[in-house]
């Protein structure tokens, strides 16, 4: 399931923004509330080795340009191995943003999972829907 | 506008001190009126990021005057995040230039080695959009995300950034002020630890104390300020199209060369804002200095050497000579002084045309100023 994002754009400039502001950074115009999808590529990423207080090393942290055209600033649980350009999707975990990164292996296990058995698609959607009750009683909770 | 000159240049030395912050900003002060021979300036211009976190102080432009002894000469403090002190040498050359005061004293300052680490990064980080500081973006972070975007661009690699610091180094053990005195060689800057990969300890300025100050004055004296100009952009990194040019920089040097008359290739000698050594190559092609992607080549041909094309921080930079913050915008303009006034001993370059550059925050607030020979 693709995360939706909630940003906002400028009305005069088009500037995609997320988190959603109030204003346009570059223009004195209220911004339009929009949501984009919560795929995008990766623009840039580091690892931090002393991470502020409240963070565990090593904290890994990247911009993510998203479809929507925002670009997004998220966590990830590994940069080993990843590229500036790599194809990544978003996903929140507690209210906090992570990229996971699409590997050979993980875009194999995609293409596998939507080219496989009408039964395991059956498992699949059946896993989905399980989240989502989860995740939504989760949410009537708090 | 009336024509703007530095009459009396001087600093602390940059490191750890154990003096306080308002005995280092007079120190400073008194030095410069000293050289420019004034008793007692019109005017005091205080530069200071966070006196009230870093050293518990506020009121702070009436406490610094009061503790230097003019206590009855009019004071303001200026902020600009960490190029503050660029940024009052802006308030104190519109005064001049604006004919309102003819004598002005201009005193940058930061006290920070008595703190841990983390606090003063948390402090410093205290610069950075909200949003990114909750995902932990501190500014070794948000400059280790520019640094792996710089490495994705042709002509330049770990050994051209790690350069930079080589250089810088062997520059500030020449220059008796600067926080480092040590030469350090290409392996152990690219053996230094990891901070925020791709960038290593040795490419990132350290912690110091410190304070510099300049008298500008309307009278002439031996340096002109040619240009002065201010570059700003988004407080959050994430809105930027680029991640490997500063929109601020950029924008500061266009308006300093547009007030100055004429362009980069006037320019004999510099001192830019490498509080990340990477910060130095992006800055040399922003400014127009070199042609862009040459940066790297540039510094790995000795170009920016002291005995270089274009010598780059004879002074040995905010990573060896040291960043005090608010300190530092103003101390690059005291080295420049000295430049050109011949007593730069020991690390004396050649040269009538001087430029320096302040980054505020994480290039949200840059200012380039260019000084002259009169």
């Amino acid at each position: 399931m693709i995360e939706t994002i909630h940003a906002s754009r400028c009305p005069r400039c088009e500037t995609v923004v997320a988190p959603p502001a109030a204003y346009c950074p570059r223009h004195p115009v209220a911004m339009a509330p929009i949501s984009v999808p919560g795929v995008g590529e990766i623009v840039t990423f580091t690892t931090l080795h002393s991470p502020p207080v409240g963070f565990r090393s090593p904290l890994h942290i990247a911009i993510v340009e998203l479809e929507g055209g925002a670009r997004f600033v998220c966590h990830g649980a590994e940069t080993r191995g990843l590229k500036i350009g790599a194809r990544v999707a978003i996903e929140a975990v507690d209210r906090v943003y992570y990229f996971s990164y699409l590997g050979a292996l993980d875009r194999a296990r995609l293409f596998w999972r939507r080219a496989g058995h009408a039964g395991e698609r059956v498992n699949a959607i059946a896993r989905s829907v399980a989240k989502r009750v989860w995740k939504g009683r989760e949410r009537a909770e708090r | 506008m009336h024509d703007v000159f530095i009459a009396g240049a001087g600093m602390t030395r940059i490191g750890r001190r154990s003096e306080r912050l308002q005995d280092l900003m007079a120190e400073a002060s008194h030095a410069a009126l000293a050289m420019a021979g004034i008793d007692a300036p019109e005017l005091i211009v205080v530069a200071s990021m966070n006196p009230e976190e870093f050293v518990g102080d506020g009121n702070f432009a009436s406490s610094v005057a009061t503790h230097m002894g003019f206590a009855e000469v009019p004071a303001f403090r200026v902020e600009t995040a960490t190029s503050s002190g660029a940024a009052a040498f802006y308030a104190g050359f519109a005064q001049v230039a604006g004919g309102l005061h003819r004598r002005v004293l201009v005193v940058g300052g930061e006290k920070m080695t008595h703190l841990p680490t983390p606090r003063v990064s948390e402090l410093i980080g205290r610069s950075i959009d909200p949003y990114e500081r909750s995902y932990g973006a501190t500014m070794p972070a948000l400059a280790g995300l520019v640094t792996r975007a710089l490495l994705g661009r042709h002509g330049v690699g770990l050994r051209e950034i790690s350069q930079v610091s080589v250089k810088n180094h062997a520059h500030a053990l020449r220059n008796p002020y600067a926080h480092f005195q040590q030469a350090v060689t290409l392996e152990e800057v690219t053996e230094s630890r990891i901070v925020a990969d791709p960038l290593r300890l040795l490419h990132c300025c350290p912690i110091s104390d410190g304070a510099a100050a300049v008298v500008v004055t309307a009278e002439r004296a031996e340096v002109r300020v040619a240009g002065i100009g201010q570059g700003t952009d988004t407080l959050a990194v994430r809105h930027r199209g680029s991640l490997t040019s500063f929109l601020a920089t950029r924008a500061a040097a266009h308006a300093a060369f547009a007030m100055a008359g004429f362009g980069p290739e006037r320019i004999h000698f510099v001192e830019l804002h490498d509080a990340f050594a990477p910060f130095e190559l992006i800055a040399l092609e922003d400014i127009g200095l070199v042609e862009p992607g040459k940066a790297g080549r540039a510094t790995l041909d000795g170009d920016t050497a002291l005995d270089g094309r274009l010598p780059v921080n004879p002074s040995g930079g905010l990573k060896a000579r040291g960043h005090p913050l608010a300190a530092t915008g103003v101390a690059q303009i005291v080295e420049c002084v000295w430049q050109l006034t011949g007593r730069a001993e020991g690390r004396q370059v050649e040269g009538r045309v001087a430029l320096t550059h302040s980054i505020g925050g994480l290039a949200t607030n840059n200012w380039v100023t260019i000084l002259e020979a009169s």
